[in-house]
C-alpha cells in the first residue's frame, strides 16, 4: 500500500485548494482513458474516432468549467472570485507554476493522440486543430482576466 | 502530517467528480424543467446566484441527515437524540417526537461543565433570580453588574494578564475586535487553518492578510521577511502595524500551536501575537490555563490573548485578555462592548464558578481531578484508535481527536452506523476541510467514563471495519493480559 503525505497548502481558496494534493494528475489521466474505454465499447468506432470524440469532450467540458464559468460553488467566501474563472483562481493567480503547465499540456497531448490515431484525415483534423488552438490560447498568460469582446465579463 | 493511501486518494477525486458530474446534469434537468412550467415570481431577483448554491443543494442536501441533528437533553456525556424523517430523498427533514439516548462525543464539553454542576448551577439559578436572564442593554449603557466586573477581574488572574474584557459572543469577538486593532495600512498574517471568525475579522479590518502554511514557523519566518523587506502594496511604505493570529488547538486538526518558536520569531520581527484558545483554555495545561502553560510560554509574550467561554466552562461569549492599556483602549473602540448586548448575567456566573471549581477555590479537588480525567481519557481513546489502525490526528494531550474518512460516500455512512449504535459523533466535510481530507471528529470530555470509552472503541471499531476505514495496520495484540487491558474485536 503507497502511502504520501498531504501538506497543507497556504491556497484559503477551497475551490481550486484541492488541486494542489497528491493524486490529482493521476486521477486526470485516468479519467480519459477509462472515458476513451467506455466510448469504444458504447459506440462500437475505431480508435481514431474514440480519440476524437474524448478530445472534443473533453474541450467542451474543460472549457466550460475552467474557462466560463465564474465564481465558487458555495457561499463561504462572499463572493470575492465572482468574478474569476476556475483558470484565473487556482495558484491564486501566479502563472506558469507546474499545476498550469500540465493543465496546458493534457490538451495537446490529446490533440496529438487524437490526430495520429485518425491519420491527420479531414474533417476530424480541423475540430480537432480548433479545439487544441482555443483551449491553449485560454490558457496563456497573457490572457489573464482578458475578456475578448466583452464575453463573459457579465456579474 | 497527514498520511494517505494512494489510491485512496484516487478514488476520493474520482467520486467527487461523479458526485459534481451527477449535481450539473441535475442542475440542466431542473432548467429544462422549470423552462417550461411558469413560476409566479416574475420580476424578483433570485435570493442567490445560482452557481453559488450548487454545493449546498447537489452534495450537502443528500446526506443532510448527518449534520444538524437536534438534541432534546443537556449536552452531557450521554445525550437525547431527536429522530428525524425525510419525505424527499433529504430534501427536508422532519422531527419525530422520539428521542434516542446516545453517548455524546461531539460536543465540546471538555470539562464536563454541559450540564448539572454541584457547585455551578444553584449559584447561576441564584443568580437568574436576582438578575434576570438577559441584561437588556449593552455594556455603557445599563448593562454592566457586579457579576460582570467580577468576571473580567476573575478571567484576566486565570489566564495571566492585567486585564480583560468580555463579549456576550465568542464568534463575535473575533469578528468585532480585530477591525478594531488594525487597520488600512497594517498586516496580519494568519495562519492557513484558522476558524471562519478570524478570517471574517481580518477582512472586516481591511488590512492585508498574507496565509503562512499551517503550524510552521519556518514558513512563517519566510512570510515575516518577505512582506518586511516589500512594504505595503502599491507604496512600500513600512507595515504600521504587523499582527501574528495563531489558535492554540485548531479545532479540525486537533493540534496543539507551536508557540515558543512562533514567539520567538515574532519578538525578532517586532511583530504582534494574537492567540485564540477557544478551544484550549481550560482543556490543557496543569491547571487549565491553555496552550501558553502546556508550552511553558510567558503569557506576556503574548499580546493579545482571546478564548471562549462556550468550550470548557459551559456557558457561552468569548473574552479578549492584554494589558491595561490595550483593555482601556477596546472598551472605548470595540462595537461588541459599545452597542451589542452584554452577556447574560447567569451565563457570567456561571463562568465564574466553573473558574472557581477549576482553580479548587470551591474547597474540593473537582477541578484538579477534571483535568486529570480529560487528558487521561484522550491519551487512552488517541492511544486505542491508533493500534485500531485507524488514521487519527492530534497532538497527545489534545482532547480533540479527528478520525480521517476521505471519501466522501464514508461520510453519511460512519455517522449513520454509530447512530445506529447509539453513539452521536460529528462527521465534517468540504469545504470546513480541505476536499480530500474528510473526517469524523471525536471531542472527548472529562465526563465520559472508561466504560462509556470502551463502548464507544467497539461502536467505531465497528463502524470502521464495515466502511472500511482503518487505513494503518492494526497493532499486533500483546500476549499477556494485565488487569487494564481489554477486548477489542
Amino acid at each position: 500500500m503507497m502511502y504520501v503525505r498531504a501538506l497543507p497548502t497556504t491556497d484559503v481558496n477551497r475551490n481550486t485548494e484541492w488541486f494542489t494534493y497528491p493524486g490529482v494528475w493521476t486521477t486526470y489521466i485516468l479519467i480519459l482513458f477509462f472515458g476513451w474505454l467506455l466510448v469504444l465499447s458504447i459506440f462500437n468506432c475505431s480508435p481514431g474516432m474514440a480519440w476524437t470524440i474524448v478530445h472534443l469532450a473533453h474541450f467542451s467540458v474543460t472549457y466550460h468549467f475552467f474557462h466560463w464559468k465564474k465564481g465558487t460553488p458555495f457561499g463561504d467566501d462572499q463572493g470575492i472570485y465572482n468574478r474569476l474563472t476556475w483558470w484565473e483562481q487556482i495558484d491564486n493567480g501566479k502563472q506558469l507554476t507546474r499545476n498550469r503547465k500540465f493543465l496546458t499540456l493534457v490538451p495537446v497531448v490529446l490533440y496529438l493522440i487524437a490526430s495520429h490515431t485518425t491519420d491527420y484525415q479531414h474533417p476530424m483534423l480541423l475540430f480537432n486543430t480548433l479545439a487544441v488552438f482555443i483551449m491553449v490560447v485560454a490558457k496563456f498568460p497573457h490572457m489573464h482576466k482578458v475578456r475578448i469582446f466583452g464575453i463573459n465579463a457579465g456579474q | 502530517m497527514i498520511t494517505i493511501p494512494y489510491l485512496t486518494a484516487v478514488s476520493t477525486y474520482f467520486s467527487y467528480g461523479l458526485l459534481f458530474a451527477f449535481g450539473q446534469l441535475r442542475d440542466y434537468s431542473r432548467l429544462i424543467f422549470d423552462w417550461w412550467s411558469t413560476n409566479n415570481l416574475q420580476g424578483y431577483a433570485p435570493i442567490c446566484l445560482a452557481h453559488e448554491d450548487f454545493y449546498i443543494r447537489r452534495l450537502y442536501h443528500r446526506i443532510q441527515d448527518c449534520f444538524g441533528r437536534p438534541i432534546a437533553s443537556a449536552p452531557d456525556a450521554w445525550v437525547d437524540v431527536v429522530e428525524r424523517y425525510s419525505n424527499d430523498n433529504n430534501k427536508t427533514l422532519k422531527r419525530t417526537t422520539k428521542s434516542k439516548r446516545c453517548l455524546n462525543l461531539g460536543s465540546y464539553n471538555y470539562l464536563g461543565f454541559g450540564s448539572f454542576d454541584e457547585y455551578c448551577t444553584p449559584r447561576v439559578i441564584e443568580s437568574l433570580k436576582k438578575f434576570s436572564a438577559s441584561t437588556c442593554s449593552s455594556r455603557v449603557d445599563a448593562g454592566t453588574t457586579s457579576v460582570h466586573a467580577e468576571l473580567e477581574e476573575c478571567v484576566a488572574n486565570y489566564v495571566g494578564k492585567p486585564a480583560a474584557i468580555v463579549t456576550g459572543m465568542g464568534f463575535a469577538t473575533n469578528s468585532a475586535i480585530i477591525p478594531v486593532l488594525i487597520g488600512k495600512g497594517g498586516l496580519i498574517i494568519s495562519d492557513s487553518l484558522n476558524h471562519t471568525s478570524i478570517v471574517n475579522g481580518a477582512r472586516g479590518s481591511g488590512a492585508t492578510i498574507r496565509v503562512f502554511q499551517h503550524n510552521t514557523p519556518a514558513h512563517l519566518e519566510r512570510v515575516l521577511k518577505e512582506q518586511i523587506a516589500e512594504g505595503q502594496p502599491r507604496t512600500h511604505r513600512p507595515w504600521k502595524k504587523i499582527i501574528v493570529v495563531v489558535e492554540g488547538i485548531y479545532s479540525m486538526e486537533g493540534e496543539i500551536c507551536q508557540l515558543p518558536e512562533i514567539v520567538s520569531i515574532c519578538k525578532k520581527y517586532k511583530a504582534y501575537v494574537y492567540l485564540d484558545e477557544a478551544h484550549s483554555i481550560g482543556a490543557i495545561g496543569k491547571t487549565g490555563r491553555g496552550v501558553c502553560e502546556l508550552l511553558g510560554v510567558d503569557p506576556a509574550d503574548v499580546d493579545i490573548m482571546m478564548g471562549t467561554f462556550t468550550k470548557s466552562f459551559g456557558s457561552c461569549g468569548g473574552y479578549i485578555a492584554g494589558s491595561k492599556d490595550l483593555i482601556q483602549y477596546l472598551k472605548y473602540h470595540c462595537p461588541a462592548h459599545l452597542y451589542a448586548t452584554s452577556i447574560s448575567t447567569p451565563s457570567a456566573q456561571q463562568i465564574i464558578s466553573a473558574i472557581k471549581v477549576i482553580l479548587g477555590e470551591d474547597g474540593s479537588n473537582r477541578g484538579a481531578q477534571k483535568l486529570a480525567r480529560i487528558r487521561e481519557n484522550s491519551n487512552f481513546f488517541r492511544a486505542e484508535l491508533t493500534k485500531m489502525g485507524f488514521e487519527v490526528l492530534g497532538d497527545n494531550d489534545s482532547p480533540v481527536m479527528p478520525i480521517m474518512l476521505y471519501n466522501p460516500a464514508k461520510i453519511p455512512a460512519f455517522s449513520r452506523e454509530c447512530l445506529r449504535e447509539n453513539v452521536a459523533v460529528v462527521v465534517v466535510g468540504f469545504p470546513a476541510t480541505p476536499l480530500l481530507l474528510a473526517r469524523a471528529r471525536i471531542c472527548i470530555s472529562a465526563s465520559h467514563s472508561r466504560e462509556d470509552l470502551i463502548k464507544a472503541l467497539q461502536v467505531i471499531s465497528k463502524a470502521g471495519d464495515i466502511t472500511g476505514i482503518k487505513y494503518f495496520p492494526a497493532a499486533p495484540k500483546k500476549q499477556e493480559e494485565n488487569k487494564d487491558s481489554i477486548k477489542l474485536d
